[in-house]
């Protein structure tokens, strides 16, 4: 539905997006992820034609947006950072603008109207101007004029900035319901609901795709460490050094929060590296000395850790620098 | 276009702006009558179109700040963008808002038309001659201002480069005397455009002038189109800016 091919988007010297290439199924809800000014609204300006690409395509539903632009616009709803509106308009006639732009025929106006509108929560301030709506009904607003025509393409760009919790919780499952029918392309720099929301993650940095997958396999991939925990019975000020001795592993910790109710299991926290599996020779060297394992469990890490790696890495690079 | 046409009208008259333009229009208009018509017995329309022409210069660059900068100063211009439509529908359809609701005010004051009408000898030929002349100054100055609004994103500069336009048109006129060369003279004699309203305001319609304000009013919609369209296209520098790195 949406493939774009080897993107790149300079501002004069300035990068803004670099080589970016993937492509999002019907159905599917693909999430942007990255830190502020990686270039995820300049990837989104561009595939929806209000940018031009300095080099690479974008095709939507097979037409080129840059070659043909109206064929490819059709099938394309935008929710851009901040909501296009006009403030002095009120919120129908604002819709009814939107329907007469995207072309959705006059007699059916007033129902498709009617039926985003109950979607999106907005029918009890349908008559009242734009401009003194709080923030929350702005962004629902904006997300309802991109639902107009209903198009197979959605591209919404941070579309839960703004909204109180209970509103975020509805705009995400509204956008879950909605890639049921529609391809999504979001951004957000919030990991939690990218991770909740969508089917495949894309990790921009610096302009550049540092990685795409689902949530799952990123957490499972990415990382370069993995984590477990482990109940075992005895005193921690011998366990700890006995654990710390085995090859392979990083650290190990008390797990503080589970510590409190049954003082002789202690539970461990312990980071191994990704390529070795310390649980074997952990298993028998405890058992060995006399101090049984109770229980052994595998913690995934998650895309805030491996957010907060790809960071930290850029971090370490600009002070070696 | 007729989305963008109908939003624009409905926004002029939500906002100040179409009161505004609308107000200073016919107050101004109707003290002229009221003085040099009503007071000074005077019955030709000269003397009503000579104080709007000289105004106009202020009063048109209100009319358009608003159409292309506030679209790119509140990012709505996405939105426009992002829709299957053109951009040149997208600067017609804000361009015939404009001229709509000016045509609108013009036509208020054929009130004071009619009574001079009534009142007076002065022919018809010379009112209409007045209003069509005014009618095609006025396309003309809404395209140019629409042009100067598609410059910026601040609706008090466009409104400033609106004016600075329409004042230079104007003194050009001026300034084509103390020009040497004839060549030139005549260069700069055709931008002067308050020359060619004269003949309108005779009672002549000549195709001449006609095709003249309307080239006035196509070039600048054009050139507005062409800087909008190419605010949407790359630059070739970038790309070879970055092949020399």
């Amino acid at each position: 539905m949406v493939e774009v091919i080897n993107l790149t988007k300079m501002y004069g010297n300035k990068v803004g997006v670099k080589n970016v290439s993937f492509t999002a199924q019907k159905g599917e809800i693909i999430g942007f992820l990255g830190p502020n000014g990686a270039g995820k609204t300049t990837t989104m300006n561009v595939i929806t034609g209000c940018k031009p690409a300095t080099e690479g395509r974008v095709l939507i539903a097979g037409y080129d947006i840059a070659e043909k632009p109206l064929e490819a616009k059709k099938p394309l709803g935008y929710l851009p950072e901040i909501p296009p509106i006009y403030p002095e308009l009120k919120v129908k006639s604002y819709l009814k603008f939107i329907c007469g732009l995207k072309g959705v025929g006059r007699e059916k106006r007033e129902s498709h109207i009617g039926e985003i509108m109950e979607l999106v929560k907005i029918m009890d301030v349908k008559d009242r101007v734009i401009k003194n709506l709080s923030k929350g009904y702005r962004q629902r607003v904006g997300l309802a004029q991109a639902l107009i025509s209903k198009p197979d393409v959605l591209v919404l760009d941070e579309p839960t900035v703004g909204l109180d919790p209970k509103q975020i919780h509805e705009m995400r499952s509204l956008i879950k319901s909605l890639g049921k029918e529609h391809t999504i392309i979001l951004s957000s720099h919030i990991l939690a609901e990218v991770s909740m929301v969508c089917d495949r993650v894309i990790i921009i940095k610096k302009g550049e795709i540092a990685a795409i997958d689902t949530p799952e396999n990123l957490s499972k991939n990415m990382a370069s460490a993995e984590c477990f925990t482990a109940k075992i019975k005895g005193p921690a000020e011998k366990i700890l050094p006995l654990i710390k001795e085995i090859d392979g592993v990083l650290s190990v910790k008390l797990d503080k929060d589970k510590n409190d109710s049954k003082p002789e299991y202690l539970s461990y926290i312990i980071e191994n590296k990704k390529s070795i599996d310390v649980r074997t020779p952990l298993f028998f060297k405890l058992a060995g000395l006399g101090y049984p394992i109770y229980e052994m469990k595998s913690v995934p890490i998650n895309l805030e850790d491996i957010f907060l790696q790809l960071t930290a890495e850029e971090k370490e690079r600009a002070e070696v620098n | 276009m007729l989305a963008i046409f109908k939003k624009e009208v409905a926004v002029y008259f939500l906002t100040p702006f179409g009161y505004v333009f609308m107000g200073l229009f016919l107050l101004l208009s109707g003290i002229v009558f009221s003085i040099y018509n009503l007071w000074g017995a005077r019955g030709d329309i000269y003397g009503m179109f000579g104080v709007l022409n000289f105004v106009s210069i202020v009063i048109f660059p209100v009319l358009t700040m608003k159409l292309l900068a506030e679209e790119k100063r509140m990012a709505t211009d996405q939105l426009l963008f992002s829709s299957p439509v053109t951009i040149t529908s997208i600067i017609l359809g804000k361009y015939f808002a404009a001229l709509f609701v000016y045509l609108v005010t013009l036509c208020a004051t054929g009130v004071y038309a009619a009574f001079i009408m009534i009142f007076s000898k002065t022919s018809l030929g010379a009112i209409i001659g007045s209003y069509v002349g005014f009618a095609l100054l006025g396309a003309a100055y809404i395209a140019i201002c629409l042009f100067a609004s598609s410059l910026t994103d601040s609706q008090v500069t466009s409104a400033i480069i609106g004016f600075g336009f329409l004042f230079g048109f104007m003194i050009v006129g001026l300034l084509t005397n103390a020009i040497p060369f004839l060549f030139l003279k005549r260069v700069v004699s055709w931008f002067a455009i308050l020359s060619k309203y004269e003949e309108f305001a005779n009672g002549l319609l000549k195709i001449g002038p006609l095709v003249y304000y309307l080239s006035f009013a196509v070039g600048f919609v054009f050139l507005t189109i062409i800087v909008v369209k190419g605010r949407l296209r790359e630059k070739g520098g970038a790309k070879h800016e970055k092949d020399r790195h």
